[in-house]
C-alpha cells in the first residue's frame, strides 16, 4: 500500500514538472512549484528524488516510452530508398521532441553537467535509437544501397551529433520542427553519398 | 593557442581616451579573471564576487562592466571564439591539403581546451539559453571559427583537392557540430587527445567521403 502511494507521487510529480519545465523553463520551475502543482508536499518530493536535475532525468526517460512505440509503429512500414528511410527516422524523432521543445532543450542543456548517473541514458547514448539507425544502414547493404564495410558506428555517432546541434536552431532563429526536419534531410543526403553503392 | 592577458585589448579601433582606455583595461582583466575561475570551478560556483576579487576589482566594478553574471560569462566565451579564430587563421598552412588542415585545427583546439574542461562543459550547456542579444554575438562568434573552415575547405575544392560538388557550408557546419559532440566523450568517457584525434579521423571520413575527393 505504501510503495503504491509513492509511485502514484513519483507519478504525479513527474508529471507536473514535465508540464512546468515546459511551460514555464527548466531554471524558473522551483521544487516548491512542482510539488504545488502535483498537489504533494515538498518534502515528499524530495523522499522520492535528490533535486530538480534528477526529476528532468526521470522525465526524459519516462518519454521514451512513448517514443519507442512511436518508432514501433512507423519502423515496419518505412518503404523506399535507405536515404529516405533514415530521414524519416530522424523526422518522427523532431516531431516528437518538438511537441515540448523547452523541456528538450533544457534537457539537452542540462545534459553537459550531470556526472554519470547509471539510472540516466546519457543524451546521444540512447541504444534503441541507435540501433534503429544501423539497422536501417545494415538493411541498406543487404539491398544493395549502401556500400559494403561502412562505418556504421561512426556514421550514426556523427549522424547524432549533427541532429541534436540542429536543435540549437531554435533559440537561434525560432526555428520550428519542419525546418529542423528539412535541414537533417540535407545533411544526411551530404552523409549518405559517402556511403551509398553507385 | 596560447592564452595572453592582453588580448581582449588587442584590436582597439581607433585612439582612445584615458578614461575609455581605463575602462577597457578593466574590462580585459576581468574577463580574463573570469576565464580562469570559471575554467576552474565551472559556471554555478564562480561567484562574481570572487571574480571580482581575483581581479582586484570590486564587485560595483564588475557590474559597471557587464549586466551580470551570464553576461560577463557570455563574453569570456564570445572572447574565447575570436581567440580561437585567430588561432587557426595563424596555424593555417595555405599550401597544405584542405582535409589534412582541418583535422589539425580542430586538433589544435582539443588541445587547448582539454585542459579547460570545465569551461568547455559550462559554455556548451550555458549556449541553450541565452538572451537574443548574447545570443547574436555569440552566433557571429562562431560563425568566424565556422567560417575559416568553411575557407579551408573552399581551397581544397578550388585547388582540385575536393570534389566541386561538396556542400562546403553544411559540411562545415556539420563538422563543427561533430566537433562540439566530441566533447561528451572527453566528460563522459574521459576520451584524450588521441583518442579526439582517431575520432575525429574517422568522422571527416564520414563528413568529407573519399569520393569527395577529386579523382
Amino acid at each position: 500500500m505504501r510503495e503504491e502511494g509513492k509511485q502514484a507521487t513519483r507519478q504525479r510529480v513527474l508529471a507536473a514538472a514535465r508540464d512546468l519545465f515546459e511551460e514555464i523553463g527548466f531554471e524558473d520551475a522551483t521544487i516548491r512549484m512542482i510539488a504545488q502543482r502535483a498537489g504533494v508536499s515538498v518534502g515528499s518530493v524530495f523522499t522520492t528524488f535528490t533535486g530538480k536535475s534528477e526529476i528532468l532525468s526521470h522525465v526524459m526517460s519516462d518519454r521514451l516510452e512513448g517514443m519507442y512505440a512511436e518508432l514501433d509503429r512507423v519502423v515496419p512500414h518505412l518503404r523506399g530508398h535507405t536515404v529516405d528511410r533514415l530521414r524519416s527516422i530522424m523526422a518522427v524523432h523532431y516531431s516528437i521532441e518538438m511537441r515540448r521543445q523547452r523541456l528538450f532543450v533544457a534537457y539537452v542543456s542540462a545534459s553537459f553537467s550531470w556526472t554519470a548517473d547509471q539510472t540516466v541514458i546519457p543524451l546521444g547514448q540512447n541504444v534503441r535509437f541507435k540501433g534503429v539507425l544501423a539497422d536501417a544502414l545494415i538493411e541498406g547493404v543487404a539491398r544493395g544501397e549502401v556500400r559494403e564495410g561502412v562505418n556504421v558506428d561512426v556514421f550514426v555517432e556523427v549522424l547524432l551529433a549533427c541532429y541534436i546541434w540542429n536543435y540549437r536552431l531554435i533559440s537561434r532563429e525560432g526555428a520550428e520542427t519542419a525546418r529542423l526536419i528539412d535541414l537533417m534531410d540535407r545533411q544526411i543526403g551530404v552523409m549518405f553519398e559517402g556511403v551509398a553503392t553507385r | 593557442m596560447k592564452h595572453s592577458p592582453i588580448r581582449a585589448v588587442a584590436a582597439a579601433p581607433q585612439p582612445l581616451t584615458r578614461r575609455a582606455l581605463a575602462k577597457q583595461l578593466t574590462r580585459a582583466r576581468l574577463l580574463e579573471a573570469a576565464r580562469e575561475m570559471f575554467a576552474d570551478r565551472g559556471y554555478e560556483a564562480a561567484t562574481v564576487r570572487d571574480i571580482a576579487a581575483a581581479a582586484n576589482l570590486s564587485t560595483g566594478a564588475v557590474f559597471a562592466s557587464f549586466a551580470d553574471k551570464a553576461d560577463l560569462f557570455s563574453e569570456v566565451i564570445v572572447a574565447e571564439y575570436e581567440f580561437m579564430h585567430g588561432a587557426m587563421v595563424a596555424a593555417t598552412d595555405e599550401t597544405a591539403p584542405a582535409r589534412a588542415t582541418v583535422l589539425d585545427l580542430l586538433t589544435m583546439a582539443y588541445d587547448s581546451y582539454l585542459t579547460q574542461i570545465r569551461l568547455v562543459q559550462a559554455a556548451l550547456g550555458f549556449c541553450w539559453m541565452r538572451d537574443l542579444l548574447s545570443e547574436q554575438r555569440h552566433v557571429q562568434a562562431v560563425e568566424l571559427v565556422r567560417g575559416h573552415l568553411a575557407s579551408v575547405l573552399q581551397r581544397g575544392v578550388d585547388s582540385g583537392e575536393l570534389s566541386p560538388t561538396l556542400d562546403v557550408k553544411l559540411t562545415s557546419e556539420m563538422l563543427w557540430e561533430t566537433y562540439l559532440s566530441n566533447y561528451r566523450g572527453v566528460i563522459f568517457e574521459g576520451w584524450g587527445r588521441e583518442a579526439l584525434r582517431a575520432r575525429m579521423t574517422s568522422q571527416l571520413d564520414v563528413l568529407i567521403s573519399e569520393r569527395k575527393l577529386a579523382a
